[in-house]
């Protein structure tokens, strides 16, 4: 929960609304709490001048270039108040407002609350209203990027949503790819790729370079879930999205390679597991047997040694498949 | 459980305390959550019923809550949009008799999801019966913001949309026991949309899957009867991304740092789908408390950080989940205690035999009807009380 402060925002050579001349005109209106309000707020008083003279403009309907800047002061105060973000989206209209002039106010506000849901969705309405993103995949590589933090969920939610609705793929990966170098454990460039990729569509060809791209990652850095869910990822796509982990036997003998050279990282071991126990189900109970063994070796090694914390689980993999197995037997 | 001994204690007269304060006034700083003052009230209130502590609100400051809450209900008339609901906060409500700035003002005042959920939480949880409202014209809120896609936004104007406030909308439903012109149907299509390649939900379609959002997404599938339609191979690739996001504490994604409230989301998510038995509880309770605040109570989001009511309530719901004595047992769908779960049961009962449709299996445990006997005690009280809110039309 984040807090504000007025004197941040607004500077010290603040006038008062009530000292204004051009806003005589206005009788302020104070807010209603109920005869006995609780969690009420100790609004400061410029808070609370701003917001009396907002509601009473929005009492009059009154949409001008005064209502305008009285949202901005409003939404510095409490940019979280998405019933004064609307209010100026319907001054916004009336006026005919320059919106390139509002995204450039916004690119400003943004970049103080990169992580507040109205500014963004501000945001996008204006956008729409433009039909114009070409500013978007800036601004969101801005947030992304040079602010540091290249996880900011509404910042990719916004990037995501500006590629889909104006069709802006074609340098996305390029992009994803440097995120991606620049810190191989970011989930969320990791997720990105996904998207770009599937809006290309899993062919063949694709599948086997992103394996190719993914494999090379895990080389470099081995113990990395991010790489580690969007290998299993990819191949699942595969055979209309039916694929079996043993459908990608280079994929196979990578994995392999590494636990033989010793790797026991929890996500490898986790796929030789997931593997084995595929495999286990779709032969026959008579030779399932040894890989089965091996599931409930591999399950013990990670309960007992690689990922204690998740003994309690392995010991529930090891289990589900011996009752699985049954199940099959009994049929 | 598991042993306990030479533990860190849970501090629980702190954190009602603390939780308590925040009923009262709040610090200038808050300022930017004026628009969510309901769900701080639901986390102190909440919060304190976990912690077994409602007794500690005084009768009056109990009223004030409920009719505060009440205060923020919009009733739509015929002619008016669908923006039926609770409101959060007072912005948009003048103090004034003028009858033509009222109405003018009704044009933006709102339903708000977020807020209807967590007001209709605070009531239940105060044992209020839910009497003073109309639960059709709520529904038909709720009904109103749903997307063709499947999705909901907060509100009628001006809100995105998406799997926060399909949970909000599924909870409310659920809560009210009636779910109108909501569409079960595309809101499963929305939610198994966004189901994402590593087995986590995304907060809309193909972001990136998230603990928050996943809480959400099988919340609301689980609450509107259609967890069944999980097949078995999809719940245990949920349960394994669920699992993994456990290093001491819980993070909300792979390669992020653990923060107290994913205890709660993680947790959560975890009891829905019968796998949080799985989880190391010991190591879980070791990180909740390393974020325990010992000097003026609460929990924060990381060790050293300032607490605060969102991370202290689900701090407190999350070491529920293990049995932490001393705590009241938390229901995960809905995100109230099992005792409010009980009063609600009771409700829907009432409901259900005035609307003639029989009655309802309601299976109510021994263990909790001690503690609905309790909550029952505050229903009396609360059904003297008569509205007094400017916003329910007076026609």
């Amino acid at each position: 929960m984040g807090d504000s402060s007025d004197e941040e925002y607004l500077g010290t050579d603040w006038l008062a609304y009530s000292e204004r001349s051009d806003w005589e005109d206005v009788q302020p209106l104070a807010q209603d709490d109920g005869p006995n309000p609780v969690v009420s707020i100790a609004y400061s008083q410029k808070f609370r001048e701003v917001f009396d003279y907002m509601r009473a403009i929005i009492a009059r309907g009154e949409k001008s270039q005064r209502a305008l800047d009285l949202t901005t002061d409003a939404l510095r105060l409490n940019p979280a108040n998405y019933t004064v973000w609307q209010y100026r989206r319907d001054v916004l209209r009336e006026l005919k407002a320059d919106l390139y002039a509002e995204l450039d106010y916004l690119t400003e506000v943004i970049g103080q609350n990169s992580k507040n849901y109205q500014v963004w969705h501000h945001r996008r309405v204006i956008v729409e209203m433009l039909n114009d993103p070409s500013n978007e995949l800036e601004l969101t590589e801005n947030a992304l990027v040079n602010d540091g933090d290249a996880k900011n969920y509404h910042a990719w939610q916004h990037r995501q949503w500006a590629i889909r609705s104006f069709n802006l793929y074609d340098d996305e990966l390029s992009f994803v790819d440097r995120l991606i170098s620049e810190d191989q454990r970011n989930n969320s460039a990791w997720n990105q790729r996904f998207f770009v990729i599937k809006h290309f569509g899993f062919t063949p060809e694709l599948i086997q370079r992103e394996l190719s791209y993914t494999m090379n990652r895990i080389r470099i850095i081995k113990n990395n879930e991010s790489a580690w869910n969007y290998l299993v990822g990819v191949m699942r796509q595969g055979d209309s999205g039916n694929a079996l982990l043993s459908s990608y036997p280079d994929v196979v003998d990578f994995v392999e390679e590494l636990y033989q050279a010793g790797n026991r990282s929890p996500y490898l071991l986790a796929f030789l597991i997931d593997l084995y126990q595929e495999q286990a189900l779709q032969l026959k109970a008579s030779d399932s047997d040894q890989l089965a063994r091996k599931v409930y070796g591999l399950c013990e090694d990670m309960a007992t040694k690689h990922d204690v914390i998740r003994r309690k689980y392995w010991q529930y993999v090891a289990n589900h498949l011996k009752n699985q197995l049954s199940t099959v037997e009994q049929k | 459980m598991e042993d306990r001994t030479d533990t860190e204690p849970v501090l629980l007269s702190k954190h009602a305390k603390n939780l308590l304060r925040f009923l009262n006034l709040l610090p200038a700083r808050m300022a930017s959550h004026d628009n969510t003052r309901s769900t701080i009230v639901f986390f102190a209130v909440c919060g304190l019923d976990v912690l077994n502590s409602l007794h500690l609100v005084p009768p009056q400051l109990r009223q004030d809550i409920i009719d505060w809450i009440y205060g923020g209900l919009v009733v739509p008339r015929d002619n008016e949009k669908n923006c039926g609901g609770f409101m959060g906060c007072r912005a948009m409500v003048p103090k004034t008799e003028d009858a033509e700035i009222l109405e003018c003002m009704r044009n933006y005042q709102w339903g708000h999801l977020a807020m209807t959920y967590t007001s209709l939480a605070v009531l239940v949880t105060l044992g209020d019966d839910l009497s003073r409202l109309d639960r059709k014209s709520i529904v038909d809120g709720v009904a109103a913001v749903q997307k063709p896609e499947g999705s909901f936004s907060a509100c009628i104007d001006g809100s995105e949309d998406d799997m926060r406030f399909v949970y909000c909308a599924a909870t409310i439903c659920y809560m009210l026991d009636y779910w109108g012109d909501v569409n079960k149907e595309t809101m499963f299509q929305f939610i198994t949309r966004s189901l994402r390649y590593d087995y986590g939900f995304s907060q809309e379609l193909e972001g990136e899957a998230h603990g928050g959002t996943t809480f959400c997404a099988l919340a609301a599938l689980h609450l509107s009867g259609q967890l069944h339609r999980l097949d078995a191979t999809t719940v245990e690739r949920m349960k394994r991304w669920l699992i993994f996001r456990q290093m001491d504490g819980f993070q909300g994604r792979p390669n992020k740092p653990v923060d107290t409230c994913y205890s709660f989301w993680i947790g959560a998510s975890l009891c829905i789908l019968n796998g949080f038995e799985l989880t190391d509880y010991a190591r879980n309770r070791e990180f909740i408390l390393s974020t325990q605040d010992k000097l003026i109570g609460g929990f924060a989001k990381w060790p050293q950080a300032t607490p605060d009511p969102f991370h202290t309530y689900l701090g407190l719901c999350g070491l529920a989940f293990t049995g932490e004595p001393g705590l009241s047992p938390v229901n995960p769908s809905l995100n109230m205690s099992m005792a409010a779960y009980a009063h609600l049961q009771h409700l829907h009962e009432q409901w259900r035999s005035a609307d003639g449709r029989g009655d309802e299996d309601i299976s109510v445990s021994s263990a909790f009807k001690q503690q609905l006997h309790l909550s029952k005690g505050v229903e009396a009280t609360s059904t003297t009380t008569t509205s007094n809110s400017p916003l329910i039309s007076a026609q």
